[in-house]
């Protein structure tokens, strides 16, 4: 069983000053699969993916990738975070490519290359790759902050609002990119997000933070059978019953 | 390690793969696998039963490798053997290869030279065109909130008078001390040749009042106070902060420019005098320790033979300085662009911009207050 899980969450606790964020939060996360995180504002979401990438401490408890230790690989990550984060002096071809030139040995040529082919599966042409960050729009921006995240061939994938700040055509199109990416790499995603329509098209299972713990996690039939509270409100507000029903139709 | 075999058997040409083609490990099989390129006929195949793990730059190669070759870019890479996710990864570099990349364009050699040489000549001009706009419309905004009281914003200025001006008092002071001690050891060793030891105290005293005192205090406030205005708009600027008071609004101009000019010209001068006394407290020690002239002899022939235009030709360039010191701050700071280059280059701007105008204007001054004989 723990073969199958790529990222394990054990008794994450969390507290800044007298907050307490995480109280015991406990997440397993399977390889290969899409899940989606959501939960009231001010639940930890992001500060889960930081500390599970390595760049908060939690208070307590241990974050583990089971399937990558029992391989004796060390997992490679790529994060997105919420604006991109693009470094903003670079060009969008020298920002994928600032990943390749600090951890390979790869010729100028071939790293090029390859960052052009990473940017080109996260949806940008040839026609952006001299432009600095600045001058290209939010939803090009994402673009490219995936294809720097998937650079190094990453097995795990982090998103933190990919579709947030995108009108509803744009969103879509990250999301249908981020499945496809995620299904012909093979990749594990862990998806942050408040979209729920985002939630209905692509992911394979969803765990809701509530109250510092996972109050839920399945697919979201499983959640929305016997919700209750908050879980039952977010699936099944209007903006929840309004995504189901362009989920069932699309 | 990633490795490859090239073989011709009786039914293709076969590159056979054996290790992991990961980003990791292929960085030393392009020439090898540029060899095979030339080799490879139509109908080649690429077997991956002994292939490791397996990624999209391992991919992508393969991929490159089949495209330059006679295999041609128009069918699908053929596979021989089992591997979990060889056919995925060849078909999605195969699918996402956006053709060969264009070059970025920037004109080479002595084009790019001209390029170069025209665009900053070019800027230099917009930038001197802006600034002197800019430092219209501040007088203009001034000239409302004179006529107009209520747009004036004490709490803004007297935050901005502690920061940039009470805050730097100790520094000033600190710098003209130990420049008046220097102007003052100097005189006392030259003139001492002369025997005329007892000119130090013109030497010191008009210095002092003339130049060093408002010059030091200049030079100081553009490199730390021009810095921090640039930074703090620039940042407000990236920020959207300023869109955002422009929308409820808010006019920069009135809220974080005037301000700012305000609080400079009034405290530019109390910083200068205090420059210009600690410039001569710095002389006076010199002369009682060196010399053997007494503060109060100092003082007395001070009083004597020192006019007090000295004093006031000095005085009157404080608040010229902080004008255009805070306005060029300010016009900087809301120039930035997007990026973090623009914010890092329009600091360094600013303060290079009000040191080369203080000294510019120095200049300007001192050859027509000479002229007039003030």
């Amino acid at each position: 069983m723990s073969a199958d899980v790529a990222i394990r969450v054990r008794g994450l606790v969390t507290r800044f000053g007298t907050q307490t964020v995480h109280d015991g939060l406990d997440l397993d996360v399977r390889r290969g699969e899409i899940l989606g995180v959501v939960g009231p504002s001010g639940t930890g979401k992001s500060v889960l993916l930081r500390e599970i990438v390595g760049l908060d401490k939690p208070t307590g408890g241990e974050i583990t990738f089971p399937y990558f230790e029992e391989q004796g690989i060390e997992p490679r990550l790529g994060v997105m975070f919420q604006d991109g984060a693009l470094f903003s002096n670079l060009t969008v071809l020298e920002n994928v490519e600032a990943p390749l030139r600090e951890h390979t040995h790869l010729s100028a040529e071939l790293r090029t290359e390859i960052a052009g082919l990473k940017l080109s599966m996260a949806g940008l042409g040839p026609d952006a790759h001299h432009k600095k960050p600045s001058q290209i729009s939010g939803g090009m921006r994402k673009r490219a902050a995936v294809a720097r995240a998937i650079a190094l061939d990453p097995e795990l994938l982090f998103l933190d609002e990919p579709t947030a700040g995108l009108d509803p055509i744009s969103a879509e199109n990250f999301d249908r990119m981020t499945e496809e990416l995620a299904r012909s790499l093979g990749l594990t995603v862990f998806l942050v997000t408040h979209d729920l329509d985002t939630l209905h098209a692509i992911c394979d299972r969803v765990a809701v933070l509530y109250k510092g713990k996972v109050a839920a996690i399945g697919a979201i039939p499983e959640i929305t059978a016997d919700a209750k509270g908050w879980v039952k409100e977010y699936f099944s507000g209007p903006r929840g019953r309004a995504a189901k029903a362009g989920a069932a139709g699309g | 390690m990633a490795a490859f075999d090239f073989r011709e058997d009786e039914r293709a040409s076969v590159l056979a793969l054996r290790g992991d083609w990961t980003v990791d490990t292929i960085a030393g099989l392009e020439r090898g696998l540029a060899e095979v390129s030339e080799k490879l006929k139509a109908g080649a195949v690429v077997d991956v039963s002994s292939l490791g793990r397996f990624d999209v730059a391992g991919a992508y190669l393969i991929d490159r490798t089949f495209r330059e070759s006679a295999a041609g870019d128009k069918v699908r890479i053929a596979i021989r053997g089992e591997h979990t996710n060889a056919m995925r990864l060849l078909q999605a570099a195969r699918k996402s290869y956006a053709g060969p990349a264009p070059p970025p364009r920037h004109f080479q050699g002595l084009k790019g030279f001209f390029d170069l040489t025209g665009r900053a000549m070019v800027s230099i001009a917009d930038e001197i065109v802006e600034t002197v706009g800019f430092f219209g419309e501040t007088l203009v905004t001034i000239g409302k909130q004179i006529v107009n009281p209520r747009l004036v914003r004490p709490v803004s200025i007297v935050n901005v008078m502690e920061k940039a001006g009470l805050n730097a008092l100790p520094i000033v002071m600190l710098l003209s001390f130990f420049i008046g001690m220097v102007v003052a050891y100097l005189g006392a060793r030259i003139l001492a040749d002369f025997g005329a030891t007892v000119f130090v105290v013109e030497l010191v005293a008009i210095s002092m009042l003339r130049e060093f005192g408002v010059v030091i205090t200049a030079v100081i406030l553009a490199g730390r106070t021009n810095s921090s205005f640039t930074a703090e708009i620039g940042a407000m600027k990236m920020r959207q902060e300023i869109d955002a008071m422009r929308v409820i609004g808010i006019s920069p101009m009135d809220a974080l420019v005037v301000p700012r000019v305000i609080a400079m010209l009034l405290m530019t001068p109390i910083l200068t005098f205090a420059a210009m006394m600690a410039g001569m407290f710095g002389g006076v020690l010199v002369c009682w320790g060196a010399l053997d002239i007494s503060p109060a002899m100092f003082l007395g022939r001070f009083q004597e033979v020192v006019p007090a235009q000295h004093f006031w030709v000095g005085f009157v360039k404080a608040p010229a300085f902080a004008l255009v010191l805070a306005v060029i701050a300010c016009k900087q700071g809301l120039s930035v662009g997007g990026d973090v280059g623009s914010l890092g280059s329009r600091v360094t701007t600013s303060v290079v911009q009000g040191i080369f105008m203080v000294i510019l204007m120095d200049a300007i001054f001192a050859l027509w207050f000479l002229e007039m004989d003030w």
